[in-house]
């Protein structure tokens, strides 16, 4: 097929203003037309999925005993730490966490790396949080929607800390049916897991401590130690 | 537009093009349904190492104690304004990258925010869509060329951009090479205006992070590897939909947990 000899003629100014007229033109149309779409969105359309199920309210009630007796200036260290483990073992999974965080290495340790490890494992998520609450203040949770995900049947739970500064954060927790009562398994903020960022986090102290446990132990020690240093 | 820059658009789109027709036989979905963490590809570790620890050098010297300060000076009024201001300059490639990917929806409140914006809201300043349900929502090339198929590619730490990934560093790439602003600005002979708004960009981004930096130098074991990991889930939390303002459990697709 030959081409069309349009094609090959050198365009003259006056095809080129033209073509010009026409570019404007379909991008006047398609303008219109993406508009028509934008206005025909509707503005709010996800509301009330079920934010009043057993696992939203868990977490509604989490929530608000969490900032009620964790924030606050007027608290001291040991009784906000005593705190923070206490609202942590009656509401997390901790076990599970901790297992999933040391990853394929779980398989490698010993009985008595295991339990070192999950010690070391809840004092340093007591003393993260401990920190983090030292700081908060005027945030409040409130639950979107809660939705069953398989394979567990677990519930991951939407919220958001509503804050006085700045934009709301997003917060979804995912939450475990278990024969003591529901316990949160993990926490994604804005999209980035809790437990697969210290699953990260700790392979790397693994693999670069030469691949041994002991390493990430000892790392952990550290901190705990420099931990009860700063305090005095 | 240029001739110059014509030919630059024509050759941005065939690549584009060459991308998608190549990516779609091997296209696939994520269906990681296995019991196992996200590996992160990340074969030149130790450059990028060399690069995080000069960005996070730069950053404890200069970029947070200015951002710090930028905080401190100017009231979240203002500081909100230059951030719909800025976004509002990037509106054009938020509608190209939207359309690219067959969100329609989106492109018509992308450009509906920016005639709104622009107009009502004077140049930007005040983000006036919002309050009309015309929420914002960012749209890159990266993303993209992730709709279209494209795998992340290896990790990368860019200098002074910090973590991205081969694809997403073509994305910035891309985006920055049409960006109207920039087009503007170099046919003008006036760059100064592109580096100073990248400037701002960069500043009003570093501005809304301090506490989550602060809190993950403080917190990780190994910071490089947490913020690698970091990064990557955000990452693909933001390319499968999941932004900030949706409200939806978005975290249902993802199996991969405790």
């Amino acid at each position: 097929m030959t081409p069309a000899p349009a094609l090959q003629a050198a365009p003259t100014t006056h095809k080129i203003k033209k073509d010009i007229t026409t570019v404007i033109k379909s991008f006047t149309a398609l303008c219109a037309i993406l508009l028509s779409f934008a206005l025909s969105v509707p503005a709010h359309a996800d509301e009330a999925k079920s934010a009043s199920s057993p696992p939203a309210k868990f977490v509604q009630g989490l929530g608000n005993t969490a900032l009620m007796s964790l924030t606050g200036k007027n608290i001291t260290r040991k009784t906000r730490e005593d705190r923070v483990r206490k609202i942590l073992r009656d509401n997390f999974d901790v076990a599970a966490i901790g297992k999933f965080a040391l990853g394929h290495h779980w398989r490698e340790a010993s009985e008595s790396q295991r339990k070192d490890y999950m010690n070391l494992f809840e004092d340093m998520i007591v003393q993260t949080y401990t920190t983090r609450f030292e700081d908060y203040s005027g945030q409040k949770l409130k639950v979107d929607s809660s939705t069953s995900v398989p394979p567990h049947g677990d519930f991951i739970v939407a919220s958001q800390v509503v804050q006085k500064d700045g934009p709301p954060v997003k917060l979804e927790w995912r939450i475990r049916s278990e024969d003591s009562g529901m316990r949160v398994v993990d926490v994604t903020v804005e999209g980035v897991s809790m437990s697969q960022t210290q699953r990260a986090d700790f392979d790397s102290v693994i693999q670069n401590g030469g691949g041994s446990i002991d390493a990430l132990l000892a790392s952990l020690r550290d901190r705990k130690d420099a931990a009860a240093n700063k305090k005095g | 537009m240029s001739e110059s820059t014509f030919k630059a658009f024509s050759a941005v789109l065939c690549l584009s093009l060459m991308i998608s027709v190549s990516a779609s036989a091997q296209s696939q979905p994520n269906t990681n349904t296995e019991y196992k963490a996200q590996e992160v590809s990340d074969p030149i570790e130790p450059v990028n190492r060399f690069v995080f620890g000069f960005n996070d050098f730069l950053d404890r010297i200069l970029i947070e104690p200015v951002a710090k300060g930028y905080n401190y000076v100017l009231p979240q009024m203002v500081r909100d304004s230059v951030q719909s201001f800025m976004r509002n300059l990037k509106s054009p490639i938020v509608v190209g990258n939207d359309l690219l990917q067959g969100k329609i929806g989106d492109a018509g409140v992308a450009t509906a925010r920016f005639v709104i914006n622009s107009t009502i809201g004077i140049v930007g300043l005040a983000d006036v869509a919002s309050t009309k349900g015309l929420k914002y929502k960012d749209a890159d090339f990266g993303e993209t060329l992730a709709t279209w198929g494209v795998g992340s590619g290896f990790y990368i730490v860019i200098p002074i951009l910090g973590p991205s990934s081969l694809r997403d560093g073509v994305g910035t790439f891309t985006d920055g090479y049409v960006d109207p602003v920039r087009l503007y600005a170099y046919n003008t002979d006036r760059m100064w205006i592109y580096y100073t708004r990248e400037g701002i960009q960069g500043l009003d981004d570093r501005s809304r992070l301090i506490k989550p930096i602060d809190d993950m130098r403080a917190n990780s074991l190994d910071y490089y590897a947490a913020a690698r990991s970091a990064w990557t889930q955000h990452r693909s939390a933001f390319i499968r939909g999941e932004s900030a303002d949706d409200t939806g459990a978005g975290a249902a697709g993802s199996t991969d947990h405790p």
